[in-house]
């Protein structure tokens, strides 16, 4: 298992050496054979993640690749679209913002999926990861009621779930402003607790 | 004769400096920190890649290209990061939102 992660990681470097180097003598080849294995000698207990409660192990670059690249694509469209509404909102004469702060819950093992989902979320213009708890819980500020839907709708939460290959587990907690939950009746009701222990907090 | 990589290069880089001016229009308009934020990590992400695309585009298929295109992801990944870090750290030290219906912060 692990020499399969060497493995991969050993051809990722030689193929990057390759890209920034640009030559193919025998002698620049070997030197980055050589500074690959080295390399991914040294790193690989950095890459060796654990999980928050400590009892699995998860190598940090471990995904299909074809799926990173679909996710990338992805990632790019929703940067683009969302990019050019922000824009407008930023732009417009009354500044169409509404910001709040919105919380939800994933339960995923694998810590690299939380950073990719905590750096996808704060990628997608008009949302900021705020926070991510051991637990799982994020919270994050949108600042526009497209973007704050967004997250509650979970596309992402869920793609980033299949790109790792976990368990989909997503749950919204309600923020606490409440103003923002009257639509939503009985849900903003139930979140109440968690609304005023977070009121509380800051 | 005008090449039409250059002019798609042209469009590129133009409309990327467009999304870097409006970033600073943000920064400017934006009531609070947070909302600040989004205006400073995002949009210059989005100009910098059209800036660098086109950059691409003009240079063609060639290893200058490949090496924009790593400069492209290193900003990609870092600058998510940096915008990640400031806001935690306004969060943890109690910075307050600025909403709509309770101007000036406090929620």
């Amino acid at each position: 298992m692990k020499a399969r992660y060497y493995l991969k990681l050993v051809i990722f470097l030689f193929v990057f050496w390759i890209l920034l180097s640009g030559r193919f003598e025998a002698k620049f080849l070997i030197y980055g054979v050589l500074t690959s294995l080295i390399a991914s000698y040294v790193c690989m207990p950095l890459l060796m993640l654990k999980s928050a409660d400590g009892k699995n192990e998860y190598f940090a670059l471990d995904f299909p690749v074809w799926r990173l690249v679909l996710y990338c694509l992805w990632i790019f469209w929703q940067l683009i679209t969302s990019n050019f509404a922000l824009a407008r909102a930023i732009v417009s004469p009354d500044l169409a913002i509404n910001p709040r702060v919105v919380r939800f819950k994933v339960e995923m093992d694998n810590p690299m999926a939380l950073t990719v989902l905590a750096n996808s979320i704060t990628l997608t213009p008009g949302t900021v990861t705020m926070n991510v708890t051991d637990d799982g819980i994020y919270e994050i500020h949108a600042l526009t009621d497209d973007a704050a839907d967004g997250i509650r709708a979970g596309d992402m939460q869920r793609r980033v779930a299949r790109l790792f290959g976990q368990d989909e587990t997503f749950v919204m907690l309600d923020g606490a402003d409440s103003a923002d939950n009257a639509d939503r009746g009985e849900k903003g009701a139930a979140a109440d607790g968690a609304g005023s222990a977070e009121g509380g907090m800051i | 004769m005008i090449d039409i990589r250059e002019i798609i290069a042209v469009i590129m880089i133009a409309l990327g400096i467009l999304f870097l001016v409006i970033s600073a229009v943000g920064m400017l308009r934006l009531p609070d920190f947070y909302s600040r934020l989004h205006a400073s990590g995002n949009s210059e992400t989005l100009g910098m890649m059209l800036m660098l695309l086109g950059f691409v585009v003009y240079e063609g298929a060639n290893l200058i290209s490949f090496k924009l295109i790593f400069i492209f992801l290193f900003v990609f990944i870092g600058n998510p990061i940096g915008t990640h870090i400031l806001s935690k750290t306004a969060f943890k030290t109690g910075e307050p939102v600025w909403t709509k219906d309770k101007e000036g912060g406090g929620k």
